[in-house]
């Protein structure tokens, strides 16, 4: 396998069965994917296509019914390969009695790190992810988002090669959600390479690199996220500062060259974009909004 | 006391074992050979059920190479962690409330054990051990069962298991973290249950001025004063003085008080020996039959508990024991010769005077030249222990006198005390452990701890099979699993008999065949297909009975709550057997579970 290879999986099934053996559900039908170091691959699907299943079995969580994952070069079973691994569960399943530093103390301790290396690393990451002001709080005071956040931080404690993502922004409101998706890029600068599995479209076209769709257990595409959406018989033009005239004389152009005009208007901003634009606003400025000025492509 | 099992030397018992058993060490390696292969092949045929022979081959020899791996790679720093964790949750989950429990036990006791027993001590020392014991194992039962099993409910597994922390961490880390809790708790249970014992049986007395009459010496002179004290807490004490007013209120009710003079009075001090630690050494006990001929049981009197054999009075029957290492080291100048200690067990068969003690003897003989002392009567109550001391000086049976340890002890340092019934129709029952040579007392103090760590191993034990039940069952049934290996552990002894000792009825199958067809229990079964089917079937239980009782812990064994009741010094070898059963089951267990989890998905 080569060294830019994070994850293989080779004919990875998982048939989920009862106690006397029998077949309740083919959750996952053979897989075949390869993940290169440094990119964010994304698993998309419904709900119970398999994203999940695919994740635990990588995680060695689950055991295959039929080929194999291999990680780092290892098999999914070998705990070794998770010295390089940070996960993020679907849900942050923490102990809720802890605070903050001593979840993310305790998490460091199971990779065996020196306590000076652990104080540094609990200190910046509960920094990094805005819990500095309830660090001494128990976990099951926090907040959903909150938890989220302690969350990611304990997937990131051993400054992990590999970060697995289960529904990173589920729960999450749309601040923290661009946080999360900021947190990703951020990961990939560094040369990480992060799985994220994912039932919202959006996150996903943002942040990932290539992406595999799932549906019922089965691969239905794979392949780059640009290259995937990319309409090839469809031209797109954005322009600013347009006169009206000149509006016109493109539609003629067009025309002359017997294409077909499908759209000319003003775009519209995203909704997602428009709130964390007022969000600011009211950060920087507290009080009630004046008045709603139409959006332009500075703000 | 009850001693049923003689206790061996600590390194017999590791390695040789006793008459007719194999050593604790041969023996574990045995059981762990046994299950190690069942688990083998047991895991190979699922497996290649699942998967096919050579992918379950495969399968179960990634699963055993990988566990000897992952042993070497164990990070003592992953498994404090989880210990810490472990210790976190189980203060979480309300653990103190045991504290609370014990501490209303405690409150109320005093209303219900009352102070008028004969021996006041054994009752109440016995009432908080075993509670402490009974209220430890429930902790440590309902921590080490649930525990896991809550970790996989709400799926705080998925964090642990997917950190670089070895399956056998985790299992390891829950005992540890467990056991510090019940540490915990023990530590305070005990110190408080110590002091609760003392303050509650302390006590003084006055001096019953009227009683005192003047005692004289041969010659007429005054050497005192006898007497008696007043009554307190149920029970009087007989009292002797010196012609300076010092003295001692003497031994009953299984304590002493000093008593001084003070401004002109005496003046009865706290109880001393309330708490005690003897230190016995037992000897080896053969009885004579009442022809004189040597048997290695005395008679049966028709009672089911088959610990004591009985002498007939009045005739040559004598139960003797034969004592090692006697030498004059072991001579107390206080008490003027070889300090022993006796429990008679009295068996009468008309009741003669009530409240008036069997007369019986005792003779000490030389087992190589057969030198004999004179008989040394002693009145026996039954089960009383009767401390005395064998003279020094003695007279033989031709009016001789005799030195003890010059002429009764072999040049081997071996020594018989021969012990009769002198009454007519009456009986003296033995054990072995019935008579001994009085060391000088150990702490009580110290023997308490002691029963405390006796309680704390099986504390852990149950803690270790019960983290390793949890590692594949879920929280209710792995309690079940628990609490059936605990009970059958406190009935391990009779658990083996149903298995292997003489049955009337017969096994399970017989004894409910018999039923049905109204067959009575002593019968014999026609021979036949159908009782030949039967007796096979009930073989196969017996053996699987026999094969569990192998990996069963002996509570009963592991007990000594007794020694402290009773007085006694639990042996070192003793504690340091339980503690070697103790890391044993520990190692075990750890090793079990370990194998437990990997085959499960954490995820499903």
């Amino acid at each position: 396998m080569s060294e830019d290879i994070v994850i293989q999986t080779r004919a990875l099934s998982k048939v989920y069965r009862d106690f006397w053996g029998r077949q309740k559900v083919r959750a996952l039908k053979p897989l075949d994917l390869e993940i290169q170091r440094g990119e964010v691959f994304g698993l998309l699907g419904p709900n119970g296509s398999g994203k999940t299943t695919t994740i635990k079995l990588i995680l060695g969580l689950l055991f295959p019914t039929e080929g194999e994952a291999i990680v780092f070069g290892k098999r999914s079973t070998d705990v070794s390969k998770n010295e390089r691994i940070g996960y993020l569960p679907e849900e942050s399943y923490l102990y809720r009695f802890l605070n903050a530093e001593e979840t993310l103390d305790f998490y460091g301790r199971l990779f065996d790190m020196p306590a000076e290396t652990r104080r540094e690393r609990v200190d910046a990451l509960i920094k990094m992810v805005g819990l500095d002001k309830a660090r001494k709080r128990q976990l099951q005071e926090y907040s959903k988002g909150m938890t989220r956040r302690i969350g990611l931080a304990q997937a990131l404690i051993n400054d992990p090669e590999l970060i697995l993502l289960d529904e990173p922004t589920s729960g999450l409101d749309p601040i923290g959600t661009r946080e999360m998706k900021d947190m990703i890029l951020r990961l990939k600068g560094e040369g990480k390479t992060v799985v994220m599995c994912s039932h919202l479209l959006a996150d996903v076209q943002d942040v990932c690199d290539r992406i595999a769709i799932l549906h019922q257990g089965e691969l239905k595409e794979l392949g780059r996220v640009d290259t995937l959406l990319t309409v090839a018989d469809v031209t797109q033009i954005r322009a600013r500062n347009l006169s009206p005239e000149c509006q016109t004389e493109i539609r003629d152009c067009i025309s002359r060259h017997q294409g077909e005009l499908i759209e000319m208007d003003n775009p519209s901003t995203t909704l997602e974009e428009l709130f964390l634009s007022i969000v600011r606003d009211s950060e920087a400025r507290p009080g009630r909004r004046a008045n709603v000025e139409p959006v332009t492509s500075d703000t | 006391m009850v001693l049923e099992h003689e206790i061996l030397p600590y390194f017999q018992w590791l390695w040789s074992g006793g008459a007719g058993s194999i050593g604790a060490l041969p023996r574990f390696l045995l059981v762990a050979l046994g299950l190690g292969l069942l688990g083998l092949m047991l895991g190979y045929v699922i497996a290649a059920a699942r998967h096919g022979l050579l992918r379950g081959g495969d399968i179960v020899y990634r699963t055993i190479t990988n566990g000897v791996r992952e042993l070497f790679e164990t990070s003592p720093r992953r498994v404090m962690a989880l210990a810490g964790l472990a210790m976190k949750e189980a203060w979480r989950r309300r653990v103190v409330v045991a504290l609370v429990v014990f501490f209303i036990i405690l409150i109320f006791a005093s209303w219900f054990l009352k102070k008028n027993h004969q021996d006041p001590a054994k009752l109440y020392i016995s009432f908080v051990l075993t509670a402490t014991t009974y209220l430890v194992l429930g902790i440590a039962l309902l921590l080490s069962a649930f525990s896991l099993p809550n970790d996989f409910k709400t799926k705080t597994i998925y964090t642990i298991v997917t950190k670089p922390v070895r399956l056998g961490e985790i299992v390891l880390g829950r005992i540890l973290g467990f056991t510090a809790v019940g540490t915990i708790l023990l530590a305070i249970m005990g110190v408080c249950s110590y002091v609760f014992v003392n303050r509650s049986l302390d006590h003084t007395h006055g001096i019953d001025e009227v009683s005192l009459k003047n005692v004289t010496d041969a010659d007429g002179a005054n050497i005192g004063k006898d007497g008696r004290t007043t009554l307190e807490n149920y029970h009087r004490h007989d009292v002797e003085l010196d012609t300076n007013g010092d003295g001692f209120a003497l031994g009953n009710f299984g304590h002493t008080h000093k008593i001084v003079q003070r401004g002109g009075k005496g003046m009865v001090l706290g109880a001393d020996g309330i708490m005690r630690a003897r230190v016995p050494q037992w000897g080896k006990l053969t009885f004579l039959d009442r022809q004189g001929v040597p048997k290695e049981r005395g008679i049966s009197v028709g009672s089911e508990w088959t610990y004591r054999s009985f002498v007939d009075g009045s005739t040559q029957a004598t139960a003797i024991w034969t004592f090692d290492k006697i030498s004059e080291a072991l001579n107390s100048e206080e008490e003027g010769g070889l300090p022993i200690g006796l429990i008679v067990r009295v068996f009468r068969t008309h009741k003669g005077t009530i409240g008036k003690a069997i007369t019986g003897s005792i003779q000490v003989r030389n087992p190589e030249t057969g030198l004999t002392s004179d008989l040394i009567p002693f009145a026996a109550l039954d089960a009383k222990i009767d401390e005395r001391a064998i003279p020094r000086k003695l007279t033989g049976t031709d009016n001789s006198e005799l030195d003890l340890y010059k002429d009764l002890v072999s040049s081997n340092g071996q020594l018989e005390i021969r012990v009769q019934c002198l009454e007519r129709g009456q009986y003296f029952g033995f054990a072995q452990p019935d008579m001994y040579i009085r060391m000088r007392d150990a702490s009580p103090m110290v023997n308490y701890v002691k029963v405390c760590l006796s309680i704390w191993v099986q504390m852990v034990i149950v803690i270790a099979i019960g983290v390793a039940a949890s590692t594949l069952l879920s929280g209710p049934v792995a309690m079940l699993f628990t609490v059936s290996f605990i009970v059958l552990g406190f009935f391990r002894p009779f658990f083996v008999d149903v298995a292997q000792g003489p049955q009337y009825g017969g096994g399970p199958i017989e004894s409910f065949y018999r039923l049905i067809t109204q067959m009575n229990m002593i019968s014999a079964l026609e021979d036949s297909a159908v009782t030949r089917l039967i007796k096979g079937v009930d073989w196969v239980y017996e053996s699987l009975m026999l094969s569990l009782a192998q990996v069963l812990p002996d509570f009963s064994k592991l007990s000594t709550v007794d020694f402290a009741a009773y007085g006694f010094n639990v042996p070192a070898d003793l504690v340091f057997q339980n503690l070697t059963m103790c890391l044993a089951y520990v190692v075990g267990m750890s090793i079990l579970g370990y194998f437990l989890f990997r085959t499960r998905e954490v995820a499903r």
